[in-house]
């Protein structure tokens, strides 16, 4: 049996953990840059505010219900979701995290889950303070059913019977499957299947002919028969990305020199976490599309490294160079992003014969800098490009603290 | 609390191996005693004298453990009326109340108890003034 546990509106929740007072009332968080809403309490939800709505669109309802907004607090939620999994994988032989929220655990050898999987859940709930919803199923997909369906009955389902699994699937809407994107429900519609009973009752070879080998797994989950194993979804990581907006619009090659010696530098960061190093290293710039009055540039260049590389000094030279080749006077940018790719293992580095190699050196002066930061607190020895001012750094208004990351931070009581 | 990893330097021995390698154990470490469970574990801190009477002071760290369950006797961390508030938990006839040196507040006064986690125990610096200072000003303290 597998189980899906996600937290309940995480990130608004993770909030008001530290913020009694809003329990019941209507919470907002907005992504990076206070762009769009991110998150939604139920009573927000219930407010008429969607997911991804634009701050600005929505101003007048936050006004209209008082709604309260944060900004994104990832230190935060990063920590709370640790916490989260920590307690999960105590109850689990095996657990799987699958995003910030969600983790897939497998209950291999454990009998009566109608009390175990109550148990697990208040004691995680207790331990955090974060409310988790668990679905229980034979498949995946259909544990990611019965946990949807289990918000709304104290967030435990256990579909551990053909026919508790039959009622559930029976009133299901398809749109809300595992799985299932715009082309598929596409596909559906023109059916006129709406629910996942009845798109189960449909022949296998049809979705083996009309949605590939996908379908073709759907179906078998949706009858119960594991199709996609515990850690199937996990691939290798083929780039990694760092790009943030701007608070204002960079119009000067300097300052965006600043904000993309930063981008790089947490990328080589993130690179040396992971152990791997890369071979290519991508540099795009955004203007903003909405503003038709603004000239509008989206340039991107995809620099070849001599060596594969991961020290910080590599990274930001060369996205530098490439960020201040890219830059067109005039233009107004709005968002720059560093992407690396062709990601090899620190333990495989290729030499060239043609370049000369002294980057063992750069690599202890990385070592040495991700040791002081990690004593000292990020950023503590940063490359001098990355500026002091940092007027283009992220727009976060409505910051909640570091309550349980930073000393300074914590919750003073009376 | 299961200890994860030794944190003791290697040591590059030039001259004679050490007689007491094979008998090094990981050195004391306080978190052991304070923190129980790290990961339901959370510091919040005392800010003024009402709970003075039950030795808790202003500027004390408090530890929550959010996995105890609050009973009788132990001291709360409970939210009353808009603030986090750190209180003995009593229960008499009337059911259950909270108290610190100067008020009780009962459960039937608030809409639900609402009570955060339980302060499992507290970290002062006892230092006196002309010592705190430098790398001792924040021992237990912010």
């Amino acid at each position: 049996m597998f189980a899906l546990c996600d937290c309940n509106n995480f990130y608004a929740s993770a909030e008001r953990l530290f913020r009694p007072e809003l329990n019941g009332k209507p919470v907002v968080v907005l992504s990076n840059n206070d762009g769009c809403v991110i998150a939604r309490s139920e009573e927000a939800k219930a407010c008429g505010i969607k997911m991804g709505d634009p701050e600005f669109l929505v101003r007048d309802l936050i006004k209209k219900f008082s709604i309260h907004v944060f900004s994104s607090n990832y230190v935060l939620y990063g920590d709370m979701s640790e916490r989260v999994m920590h307690n999960l994988s105590r109850w689990f032989p095996r657990l799987d995290v699958y995003s910030i929220d969600e983790a897939f655990g497998w209950l291999g050898g454990i009998g009566n889950l109608d009390t175990y999987v109550p148990m697990v859940r208040n004691s995680v709930v207790q331990n955090t303070g974060i409310p988790v919803s668990i679905g229980v199923a034979p498949t995946k997909t259909l544990a990611k059913l019965a946990n949807k369906l289990s918000k709304k009955c104290g967030g435990v389902m256990v579909l551990d019977t053909d026919e508790k699994i039959s009622a559930a699937v029976k009133d299901f809407p398809v749109s809300d499957l595992w799985g299932v994107g715009r082309q598929y429900y596409k596909k559906f519609q023109e059916l006129g299947i709406t629910t996942a009973g009845e798109l189960r009752e449909m022949p296998e070879m049809w979705f083996k002919q009309h949605l590939t080998v996908m379908g073709q797994r759907m179906w078998n989950e949706l009858w119960g028969r594991p199709a996609i194993p515990l850690d199937a979804v996990r691939e290798n990581t083929k780039g990694i990305t760092v790009s943030r907006s701007f608070r204002n619009y960079i119009e000067q090659p300097d300052i965006l020199a600043e904000a993309v010696t930063l981008y790089a530098s947490r990328l080589a960061e993130k690179l040396r976490r992971e152990q791997l190093r890369c071979l290519y290293l991508q540099v795009f710039l955004y203007t903003n599309k909405n503003r038709e009055d603004h000239p509008q540039h989206f340039p991107s260049y995809t620099h070849k490294l001599l060596l594969a590389s991961n020290n910080t000094t590599d990274l930001v030279s060369i996205a530098v160079k490439v960020a201040q080749r890219l830059f067109k006077d005039g233009v107004k940018y709005r968002k720059a992003g560093v992407i690396a790719t062709g990601l090899v293992p620190e333990s495989e580095l290729q030499l060239n014969v043609f370049a000369a190699h002294d980057s063992g050196k750069k690599d202890k002066v990385s070592a040495v800098l991700d040791k002081l930061n990690l004593a000292y607190g990020r950023g503590t020895l940063r490359m001098a490009t990355e500026g002091f001012e940092k007027k283009w750094r992220l727009k976060h208004e409505y910051l909640s603290k570091g309550y349980t990351t930073r000393w300074p931070d914590i919750i003073k009581v009376i | 609390m299961i200890r994860t990893f030794e944190k003791r330097a290697e040591q590059k021995i030039s001259g004679f191996q050490s007689p007491a390698a094979d008998y090094l154990e990981g050195r004391l470490d306080i978190t052991e005693k304070i923190v129980i469970d790290p990961h339901a574990t959370f510091y919040f801190q005392m800010q003024g004298n009402t709970m003075a009477g039950y030795g808790i002071c202003d500027g004390d760290i408090l530890v929550i453990d959010r996995s105890l369950k609050p009973i009788e006797g132990a001291f709360v961390i409970a939210f009353v009326a808009g603030f986090f508030n750190c209180r003995l938990l009593l229960k008499d006839k009337q059911g259950f109340f909270l108290k610190n040196d100067s008020d009780i507040v009962r459960e039937t006064e608030m809409e639900v108890l609402q009570i955060w986690g339980v302060v499992s125990s507290v970290c002062r610096n006892v230092l006196p003034k002309a010592l705190r200072t430098g790398r001792y000003k924040d021992v237990c303290t912010l």
